[in-house]
Parts: structure tokens; C-alpha cells; sequence
């Protein structure tokens, strides 16, 4: 039989996991976690809750700076104001995964944990160079949230001995947006053909001063495209520059033939409309913060 | 080892000893016995059916450990409301129609009720938001939104108009079902709900293997697993190993030395006292096989030198039909059209998945309570297989949650009842969804070759017909397969000549079986969708093209012979008319203004005609009877699956006496106490067995008047029944209860039970014309489709559906078997496609959800049929048959270049728009 345990607080939970030498495992809304044990992919010996641990459970906004506990689930991060008004790209995406009775069980930061290479949230947080911070009996620290996949399934953090707490980003308040991009084979409750996130800071002049591309499936873990973010850099945000990062990000990553879900090139073919669909939202969003501000 | 769970569930505390990661769902279900909230995938939180709300949020209790809820509040569809208080929501969904088979209502309910509590006022949108994550595949969404539109404004305190209509009529107003108030509130025991505490548990060893031969089967080690008690095989089977009733050339289970033909193949059954120790047997049962090489793909098992994968070769049946000259009659076209269209196989993805529950009951028969759409069909091929006679099996068919035609396959009644034969004890048994999409039939795959000729005004001239149907590793009903494929494949059409040849070829994917419009709806797409690349190359106008080539009532059709029914096809297209001509006005206008976007509105159309009624010999029967209490009883079978025939054949009996519905009670489908009502399937229930229920009750009422007229004295012409007596004239001081009548005939000796029969052999007496009854009901859908030509991805944003269902008994209902077929061939056209060797279950298996759904508006063109109760005809599966192809030629014309193979994935589409040009 599997404990289960509700953890009180960070420190109690490390506590089990210590306890339990590797064989505990931390969990928040189990969405994933329960389908693992079912199939018999993974067998903690206990499952260690954190979602009544008080400090996990908030989303805060101080300036700039958006921090959102490990514990918040994706419904309450989509229903949360500020996210849904300015995060475009988080809000979509926590949208996006399954459906309203999984995105209220299902967390971020589990999303992430999961390593999978289409998974929504972490798609979105590459694309809001979200950092994570890590705690284990070694202490705290934050991390990229892009270091932290290593293959497909598989994460950098172990949950059986460390946990993620929070996930932080910047917000810009001017000239900055973000957009999603989503494809499958029906509009809801399924796996995404692509997804794409984007953020976009704009200068005074109204050129590129950064663009951050993710996208998945297109590599064997959540997909950054440099090259064209740094293609982008500088350039004016018209149709031929969205086209041509289309381009190079279609020339640089290698998406799968996934029977069930598309080939590799559809996907290959979806990838520069969908790119251009979400850089050229994130580019309205940024302009509409010009005049906000 | 176990945690002490204390949690609030439906406003109670409760306290459970158990695993804490065990999840709430079962333990909601087999601990404390709740059973309303429903299991439909395999604890992956796929379905929905398992929602309940936590503090308020909807959850999926297959996904949430038990350990979770401690302190916290569990509501259920129990504490929503019971059936003297329903809650808003239930009783909206029970006036709406939003309740078919109610497999998914708890979990629709639960997500709603969330929903209502968080925003009184939701918009449309808001509402399919809420409810994207619950599947249903009966209902078409469209009524479960109006329900929770229509609870939100009564909660909101807005007055609305109530649905219970108690004082309408009982044919034609729109009625509750019969059963609803206990679907609504979780009390229906569907199968899986039954409590049976003793019962063993069966769970199935089958082939991994698409082809391989069987060399030994070891279940010594299975045996020795703790809590299995048995294992049985071929060999432990008394009678025939096989259901050749129903598929001649299938097994019960696959004998050593035989062959596995598919994944999925039965070979060894596992009884235990637990599903854990079942299952664990079933790892441990070692099965020796010998690969052999395996056939995909028709084309390749029709090869001369192919693996024969039955021993007569790999043709299961052939059916042809000749009708005038084709050859010349193409010869003599202005314009050929000769292509070919392809189909996927497509599994029903009822939300229940296959389950049954046998036993001994108490004469001693081998008892087995399961889905099925006919118990006495079902009871024939088992009782062979037991080495026993049909009286000492019996068959109950329960509350189910859908069909489709998934279950007339009778391989699961026949391996429980061959189980309790052997335990002599009550034995259970439920598919995994993984299973049920392995193990299952699916929808026939066809390749149809299609030649087309016309004339330059527009008049059909040949057709030249070619249909390879892919019937998987068995026959299962797919023997027929053929003559369907081709009555479907050459339309309500006048055809100079017609050269037609169908063929169901065996290979080893999913045996292929019944499913809703059973072998039709490939064909009929075809047909159709040729029909428009004709109209296309011609110019002309799809609805005056197809009234101007459509069969008249009385001329001899090209299969041979008229028409028995009244047909409706001319009257549905021009019901139809204007909403098409209005549709493609505004597409027009749409691609104009668009014109430098990448979306494209396509408005298409399609027809069909569908034989109801099946075959077999055209005599059905029913049983009336005045019980001693002074109500009348119904015995007939007329399965219901979710479709609303209980419903229907309680109306009708009300109708014909003139009393109220509440005054009829219905016995249904059980072998002790029915009649056989000899065919099932082909949406013949309300035209066949509502017509022998009509006779009964007729013949019931004439020995009521004659023993009434006695007691008062009266002629038996002046007698008036009412719910509870019977009156001499409008006189109500002279009068007698029914209860008394019933007293009285038992005094003198008179049958308070008596037979109706519908029989219309005098009218078929041909021995063809015999099996298959030439009553045909029509019907014809517009799709509009956004279709976004750099994507690919395309969306049905509405359909006009027009069917000739004969008059109405439930219009509502009709109106909801209209919606759910559309959705459903909405799914088939676009996304569904069970591929061997890849799907899985509902992650991989895409059928529409709520935001699929299109707007959908239904008419219903109601041309009396002659013969059939009230002029009712047969409707459950036609609708299907329009809408994939209005939906493909809608798609087709927008992006200028046609697709035939379905599904239209939005790769398929994106490959036809290069091809058209708009890349």
C-alpha cells in the first residue's frame, strides 16, 4: 500500500521525502501522478500532498514581478485576473490542458515536472523565461524552467527528493505581450499537434527589442527557437520577419510522425503559420501597452 | 496498513478505512455505494462521467486518491437532488431531453452545477466551456446546453415555461421519459451498478497478436495466483464453440491448435474472487502462439496467393445487383464522374463500456443481464454454446449506457453465462475501455469505386458500383454487409442501368460488425459526395439536381420493386431548400470579403435513404394484460438503450386505450416474461414492435369492454376506459374500478393476458422482398463549414438537418436522436478513426465534445407512413447518414478540391487546399 501524506509545510514535506530515501514522491493535483501508478510507471512508496501548504497556495503580483505557488492550480491561474489580462500565454495555455475538471486538480509546476515535450505550461513558461525554485535538503534555489528537461519524461528535478514551490516571471508593464498558438485534432480535451508561446517586448520605435519563441512537439523536450528569436531581434514586426522566424524555426527543429496525432510534415507545415499567428497577437498586445501606459 | 479517511459527502460526515490512494471514485462506488457517479475510461480521466464537485470544484474522481478529500466536502449526483426533490438542473435536464442513455449526466450535472454556483448568468460559450471535459456521445450536446440555460434562468428566479407537459397527450407532446426522475439522480443501476456481494469477478486472456496459432495454453501458474478459482478454455466449453447465430465463423474462445485473427481474440477466461486477482490471472495464463503473417489491407487479402485467414478464403459474402443497361447507359452520359472513396473504422464509444452481471436465478436458468437489442436473440446463441435448451438460459436486458449497435455482439453474454455454468455462482465482468476498443466491433472500413454518368440538363443516367468492405477478422454480422453497402450505395435515385457489386472481405483487423446505419453510411458518403463532384462538373444546383433524379412514390425503384412505405425524399428536399440556398448565399458573401484571409465558408449537401426495419420474417408480436392491481401491463421487446423506445411504447399504449401514461406499466426485454420480438436493430423498434404493442392493447381493450359491459350493463360499444375505471358512456356514476374488471375475469376464467400481433407477411410474400422489407425513410442535411486554408483545421459552424420520420410519437425525442446522430457524424467526418495497432481508447480516439457541436436546427417533415403505429416510422440511425457527406462537400467546395477519404483530418484538408490552390 502507498501512504499517503498531507504535507503542513515545505519543510514537513522534505521531511517525508527524507524519510522515505527516494521512494516518496511529491504530488500536487495528481493528474498525471495517478495515471503513472495506474499504468504501473511509477510506484511511490507514499505520495507526499502539497496542496494545503499555505505558501504554496498564492499567486502574487509585486511590479513587475508575477510569482505563482506550486500549489495554485491552472483553473485559478487562468480565472486570475491579472494572468488572464496580461499573461495571454500562461492563461491560454493552463486553458489548454485537458479540460476545467483536470485544469482544477492539475498544477504548473506538476505540468513542468512531467517533462513532456508538448506540455503546455512548460511551453508557456519558456516563453515567459519563468524560473522555478527548487528546494531539497541542500536548500533553495531558482533555476530556469528551460534547464530543466532532459528528455522526454524526464526532469531535472526529482520529485521523489526535491520541490518546486514557485514559478516567477517579468510582466513588462509597457510594450510587452504574449500569445498562444494551439493545434489538435479536435478543439478540446486533447493532446496539441503544436503548441506555440510567445512573448514580445517592443522598443519606443516600435522594432523588436526581444522575442522569445517556444513551441512542442518539435524536439525531444520543450523547444526554445534562438535562432530566430535572435533573427527577430531588431527587426520590424511585419509579416515577412514572422515568415522568415517561421522559416527558421520550421529549418531547425525535427518534429515526429505521431500516428495518432500528425505527421511530421503537417507539423512542419503548421509550424510557420502558427508562429506567425501567435508573434503577430503578442505584437497587437505590446502595442496596446504602449498606449495604456 | 489502511488510513482512516474522514471527509463531508452530501452534506454527511463519513469516515472510510482504505488505501488512501485508492481513487475516490471507487471507493465513492464500492465502499459506500454510490453508484451514480459513473466509470468510462480506465481511471485516465478521459470521459468526465466521474466528475464530482470537491469544496465546490469539479474534480475527476478517477483521478483524485481518496487520501486527497480528508476534511473536505465530496457532492455527488445523489446530494444534488433525489428524484421528490430534484434540483434545478435535473429536472431541466429531464424536460430538455438532455438525458439519453444517462451514462453521462452525473458527471454533465456535476460540472454544471459547479458552474451555476460560480456564475448565475452564463453565457452559451461559458456553458460549453464548463462542460468541454464530459464526453456524451447520444445527445449532441445541444439539449444539455438548453438544460443548464434553462436551470440557470430558473434559478435565477426568471420565470420559464415548464417542461413537464403531464397534461399533453401521450403521442405527439413532448413527454418525459418514463424512467427519468431516476436517471437524472444517479439511481439507475446500470449494470456495473447492481450489487451482487458474492459475485466473481472474469476477466478475459486475449490474443496480442493480429495472426498467430495458438500451440499450448499453460494456466497452472494462473491457478496458483490467490483468489483465482478457475480458468477456463476452449475445452471446458459443453456445447459449441462458437455464436455461428450471429457470426458464422467466430469462437468462444480460440482452441489450441486454432487461430488467433486479431488483437483482441479470446482465448482463455479467468474467475476469481476479486477484478485484482482476475487480472493477476490473466498476466499469469501462459499462452504459446506461432506468428503467422497478418493481412491489413482488403486489397492485399483478396490477392491470389494470400494467406487464407478463414479456411474457405478470405470473401465472407458478395451481393450484386443489375438493373438495365449500365454500360450503355454510361456510354450515352455528356459527363463521367469515376472515383473512389474511403473509409475508417470507427468504434461506438459508448460512454458505459461492455459489462455483465450472470447468475442462476430462481428456476434455475443460466441468467446473464447485459446490453443487448434483443435478449431472445442473444438467449439462441448462448444456449448452444452451454449445450442447452433456450428455455434454460435467460437473458435481461438492463439500463444501458448506449449502443449504437455496439451491443448486439453477443460474445460477452455467451462467456459469462459459459462462467456461471461452470462456477454455478454469480460472476461479473467489465471491459477496460482498452478492451472494449480491442475487443469490440468496429464500422466496417470501405473502399468504394463509384462511376456516375448524367446527361447535360442534369439527369442521372448509370451507375457503376464497386464496394470493398472490410470486415476485419470475423463475420459479425457483416455477412449482410453487401446487400446494405449497396441498397444505401445507389440512393432514392432513378437510375437507367445499375451494375453494382459489393464484397466483405476478412482480414485481421477489428472484426467489424453493427453500428449505427449499419453498413450505409459509408456508402451513402460516397454516393453523395459523387453526386456533388457531378453537380459541380455540371453546374448545376445540388437540391433541384437531386429532387429532378429522385425515385416518385409509386415507380418500380432499381433494385426491382416499389417502395412499401410512404417516402418522403421530394418533401425533405424542399424543406430543405431554403435553408441551403440561404446558407450558400451568406458562404458567398462570406469568401468574398474574405477574400485575403486564410478562412473559407463551404456550404454542402447531402441526402440518403434508409431501409428500416432489417430483415427477417415481417411478423412481430406483444403481449397486453390488465393486472389484478387494475393497471395495464405492456410486455414486448423493445430494448432501449438511451434512444427512448421504453418511453415510446408506453405512449403508444396510452394512446390506443386513451388513458395516461402513468396508468401503463412496461415490462421489457427479458426472455422469462417477453415476447420475441425476432429482429433487432435497424430502427425498427416503434414501427414493429409499437405496432404489435398497439394490437395488443387494442385486443386488450375489446376483453375489458365485453367483461365491463356486463358488469354495467351497457353495449361493450359504450364503454370508456379512464386510468383507473371503466365507464358505461361519458356516465362517470356508472362505473367499476379496473381492479374489479380484473377480479371479475379472473372469476370467470377469462385470460387477463393477451397476444397483438403486427404482420405483414401477406405483403412480402417473395422470399427477398421478405427478408428485407422495402420501407425506406429519407432525409437530407446542410453543413456550413469554416474551413482555415494555411491550417487545415476546419470547423462545422452549423447544420440544417430535414428527415422524414413519419409522425412524431415524441418529437422532442426525435429532435434529440436527430442532434446526436449529426454529432456523431460530425466525429466520423472529422476526427474519429480507429487505427489497429495505434488507438487506444479516448486519448487517441477523438469524438466530438462540446465545443465541437454546431449550431444545429432540426425539422422534422412528418409524412405519415401507412402501416406503421400512428404513421410512425423508424428513425434511431438515418440521420447519421447525411451529414458526413453534406459536411466533406462542404469542405470539398471550399477549398476547391475534393476530399474522399474520412476523416477529413485538417491534414487531409490542408493537402486539398494546396491541391485546389489556395496555397
Amino acid at each position: 500500500m502507498t501512504h499517503y501524506r498531507i504535507a503542513a509545510s515545505v519543510e514537513d514535506a522534505l521531511k517525508i521525502l527524507e524519510e522515505h530515501g527516494g521512494e516518496a514522491r511529491i504530488m500536487a493535483g495528481g493528474t498525471d501522478v495517478m495515471v503513472d501508478m495506474h499504468k504501473g510507471k511509477i510506484a511511490p512508496r507514499c505520495l507526499v500532498d502539497i496542496t494545503r501548504i499555505p505558501e504554496l497556495r498564492a499567486i502574487s503580483v509585486v511590479g513587475e514581478a508575477v510569482q505563482v505557488g506550486a500549489a495554485v492550480s491552472l483553473a485559478e491561474i487562468h480565472r486570475h485576473p491579472f494572468i488572464a489580462q496580461n499573461v495571454h500565454v500562461l492563461a491560454e495555455a493552463a486553458r489548454s490542458v485537458g479540460a476545467l475538471p483536470i485544469q482544477t486538480a492539475a498544477t504548473w509546476a506538476g505540468n513542468i515536472v512531467q517533462a513532456m515535450p508538448a506540455a503546455d505550461g512548460a511551453i508557456a513558461a519558456l516563453a515567459l523565461q519563468a524560473e522555478a525554485r527548487i528546494v531539497d535538503a541542500t536548500g533553495a534555489r531558482w533555476k530556469p524552467v528551460e534547464m530543466l528537461f532532459v528528455r522526454p519524461g524526464v526532469s531535472a528535478v526529482d520529485p521523489c527528493r526535491q520541490i518546486i514551490t514557485h514559478i516567477r516571471f517579468r510582466v513588462p508593464s509597457r510594450l510587452w505581450g504574449s500569445a498562444w498558438a494551439r493545434a489538435g485534432r479536435r478543439e478540446s480535451l486533447v493532446l496539441p499537434t503544436l503548441n506555440c508561446g510567445v512573448s514580445l517586448r517592443l522598443h519606443e520605435d516600435g522594432t523588436i527589442a526581444e522575442a522569445v519563441i517556444a513551441l512542442g512537439p518539435v524536439a525531444p523536450t520543450p523547444y526554445r527557437a534562438r535562432d530566430a528569436e535572435a533573427f527577430l531581434r531588431g527587426k520590424t514586426p511585419d509579416a515577412a520577419a514572422f515568415a522568415e522566424a517561421g522559416c527558421i524555426i520550421t529549418g531547425d527543429c525535427n518534429p515526429r510522425t505521431s500516428p495518432a496525432r500528425a505527421s511530421r510534415e503537417y507539423r512542419l507545415a503548421l509550424i510557420p503559420e502558427m508562429v506567425t499567428q501567435a508573434l503577430e497577437a503578442a505584437t497587437r498586445r505590446a502595442e496596446n501597452r504602449r498606449s495604456q501606459s | 496498513m489502511d488510513a482512516t479517511i474522514s471527509f463531508t459527502l452530501n452534506g454527511r460526515a463519513v469516515t472510510v478505512r482504505t488505501d488512501p490512494v485508492r481513487t475516490l471514485l471507487e471507493v465513492l462506488r464500492n465502499d459506500l455505494g454510490l453508484t451514480g457517479t459513473k466509470q468510462g475510461c480506465d481511471l485516465e480521466g478521459e470521459c468526465g462521467a466521474c466528475t464530482v464537485l470537491l469544496d465546490g470544484v469539479p474534480v475527476r474522481s478517477c483521478l483524485t486518491p481518496v487520501g486527497k478529500v480528508e476534511g473536505r466536502e465530496v457532492l455527488t449526483v445523489e446530494g444534488l437532488g433525489d428524484p421528490d426533490r430534484l434540483h434545478p438542473l435535473q429536472k431541466a435536464f429531464a424536460e430538455t431531453g438532455a438525458v439519453q442513455c444517462g451514462y453521462c449526466t452525473p458527471g454533465m450535472l456535476m460540472s454544471s452545477a459547479a458552474l451555476l454556483a460560480r456564475n448565475p448568468s452564463p453565457s452559451r460559450q461559458a456553458i460549453i466551456e464548463a462542460l468541454e471535459g464530459n464526453l456524451c456521445r447520444c445527445t449532441g450536446y445541444a439539449r444539455i446546453i438548453a438544460a443548464v440555460e434553462l436551470a440557470a434562468a430558473r434559478m435565477r428566479g426568471e420565470s420559464s415555461p415548464d417542461g413537464g407537459a403531464a397534461q399533453a397527450r401521450p403521442i405527439g407532446g413532448d413527454l418525459l421519459r418514463v424512467d427519468i426522475a431516476e436517471r437524472v439522480t444517479g439511481r439507475t443501476q446500470y449494470v456495473e451498478d447492481m450489487p451482487m456481494p458474492d459475485a466473481l469477478h472474469m476477466r478475459v486472456v486475449r490474443s496480442p497478436h493480429l495472426h498467430a496459432r495458438v500451440v499450448a495454453i499453460d494456466t497452472q501458474k494462473a491457478l496458483e495466483v490467490p483468489g483465482v478459482l478457475r480458468v477456463l478454455t476452449a475445452a471446458d466449453i459443453p456445447g459449441e464453440n462458437s455464436i455461428e447465430g450471429y457470426s458464422k465463423d467466430e469462437t468462444v474462445l480460440v482452441p489450441v491448435g486454432g487461430t488467433v485473427k486479431m488483437v483482441g481474440d479470446a482465448v482463455a477466461l479467468v474467475i476469481a474472487t476479486t477484478p485484482e486477482a482476475a487480472q493477476a490471472g490473466v498476466a499469469a495464463v501462459e499462452v504459446a502462439y506461432e506468428p503467422l503473417p497478418a493481412l491489413l489491407d482488403p486489397e492485399e487479402a483478396l490477392a491470389p496467393n494470400a494467406v487464407p485467414i478463414h479456411a474457405d478464403g478470405n470473401v465472407l459474402s458478395t451481393f450484386a445487383v443489375t438493373h438495365g443497361d449500365a454500360n450503355a447507359a454510361l456510354a450515352a452520359s455528356d459527363a463521367v464522374v469515376d472515383v473512389t472513396y474511403r473509409t475508417s473504422y470507427l468504434e461506438h464509444a459508448t460512454i458505459e463500456r461492455e459489462a455483465a452481471l450472470g447468475y442462476i436465478d430462481e428456476e434455475g436458468r443460466i441468467t446473464v443481464v447485459s446490453g443487448t437489442h434483443e435478449p431472445h436473440w442473444h438467449r439462441d446463441f448462448v444456449a448452444p454454446v452451454l449445450g442447452l435448451e433456450p428455455s434454460q438460459v435467460r437473458v435481461i436486458m438492463p439500463p444501458t449506457g448506449g449502443s449504437f449497435g455496439k451491443r448486439q455482439d453477443p460474445w460477452l453474454v455467451a462467456a459469462t453465462a459459459l462462467a456461471v455454468y461452470h462456477m454455478r455462482r454469480s460472476v461479473r465482468i467489465a471491459y477496460t475501455r482498452r478492451e472494449s476498443f480491442d475487443a469490440s466491433p468496429k464500422r466496417h472500413p470501405y473502399v468504394c469505386r463509384y462511376t456516375v454518368g448524367a446527361t447535360r440538363d442534369g439527369t442521372l443516367t448509370g451507375l457503376r458500383l464497386r464496394v470493398t468492405a472490410n470486415t476485419g477478422a470475423y463475420d459479425s454480422g457483416g455477412y449482410y454487409i453487401p446487400n446494405y453497402a449497396i441498397v444505401a450505395g445507389g440512393g432514392a435515385y432513378r437510375w437507367q442501368g445499375v451494375d453494382a457489386f459489393a464484397q466483405s472481405v476478412y482480414t485481421n483487423g477489428p472484426k467489424a460488425g453493427q453500428m449505427r446505419g449499419y453498413g450505409t453510411p459509408q456508402s451513402n458518403f460516397a454516393l453523395e459526395c459523387t453526386l456533388d463532384e457531378m453537380i459541380q462538373r455540371l453546374g448545376d444546383d445540388p437540391v433541384e439536381f437531386r429532387l429532378r433524379n429522385a425515385i416518385a412514390q409509386h415507380e418500380t425503384t432499381w433494385l426491382g420493386y416499389p417502395v412499401a412505405e410512404s417516402l418522403g425524399y421530394r418533401q425533405v428536399l424542399e424543406a430543405i431548400r431554403p435553408r441551403y440556398q440561404a446558407l450558400e448565399t451568406a458562404a458567398r458573401a462570406f469568401n468574398e470579403s474574405e477574400r485575403n484571409s486564410p478562412w473559407r465558408k463551404g456550404v454542402g449537401l447531402a441526402g440518403m435513404w434508409y431501409r428500416f426495419g432489417k430483415y427477417g420474417i415481417p411478423r412481430v408480436a406483444a403481449e397486453a394484460e390488465l393486472g389484478l392491481d387494475g393497471r395495464f401491463v405492456v410486455y414486448c421487446s423493445a430494448p432501449d438503450y438511451g434512444q427512448g423506445t421504453a418511453t415510446v411504447m408506453v405512449q403508444l399504449a396510452a394512446e390506443t386505450l386513451g388513458v395516461s401514461r402513468a396508468a401503463i406499466r412496461l415490462v421489457n426485454a427479458d426472455t422469462a416474461t417477453t415476447l420475441d420480438s425476432s429482429v433487432p436493430g435497424a430502427s425498427r423498434a416503434t414501427y414493429w414492435v409499437g405496432g404489435a404493442v398497439c394490437r395488443a392493447v387494442t385486443a386488450l381493450r375489446e376483453v375489458v369492454a365485453a367483461v365491463a359491459s356486463e358488469m354495467l350493463d351497457c353495449p361493450p360499444s359504450a364503454i370508456v376506459l379512464a386510468d383507473d375505471r371503466v365507464m358505461a358512456g361519458g356516465d362517470a356514476r356508472r362505473s367499476v374500478r379496473l381492479s374489479e374488471v380484473a377480479a371479475e375475469m379472473e372469476r370467470l376464467g377469462h385470460s387477463r393476458k393477451v397476444t397483438g400481433v403486427l404482420d405483414l407477411r401477406a405483403q412480402f410474400p417473395n422470399y427477398e422482398r421478405e427478408v428485407y422489407t422495402p420501407h425506406f425513410v429519407t432525409g437530407a442535411q446542410v453543413a456550413e463549414v469554416l474551413v482555415n486554408t494555411t491550417t487545415g483545421q476546419a470547423r462545422v459552424t452549423r447544420v440544417v438537418a430535414a428527415h422524414d420520420v413519419g409522425h412524431a410519437i415524441n418529437p422532442r425525442d426525435a429532435q434529440g436522436q436527430i442532434e446526436g446522430a449529426i454529432v456523431m457524424g460530425l466525429g466520423a467526418a472529422l476526427m474519429e478513426e480507429f487505427v489497429p495497432g495505434v488507438t487506444t481508447g479516448f486519448s487517441d480516439y477523438y469524438i466530438p465534445t462540446a465545443k465541437t457541436m454546431p449550431d444545429i436546427e432540426v425539422i422534422l417533415v412528418e409524412v405519415p407512413s401507412y402501416q406503421g403505429p400512428f404513421g410512425a416510422k423508424g428513425l434511431g440511425e438515418a440521420p447519421i447518414l447525411p451529414t458526413a457527406p453534406a459536411i466533406i462537400n462542404a469542405i470539398s467546395r471550399a477549398v476547391g478540391a475534393r476530399i474522399r477519404e474520412i476523416p477529413a483530418t485538417p491534414e487531409r484538408i490542408l493537402a486539398a487546399a494546396r491541391r485546389g490552390g489556395l496555397r
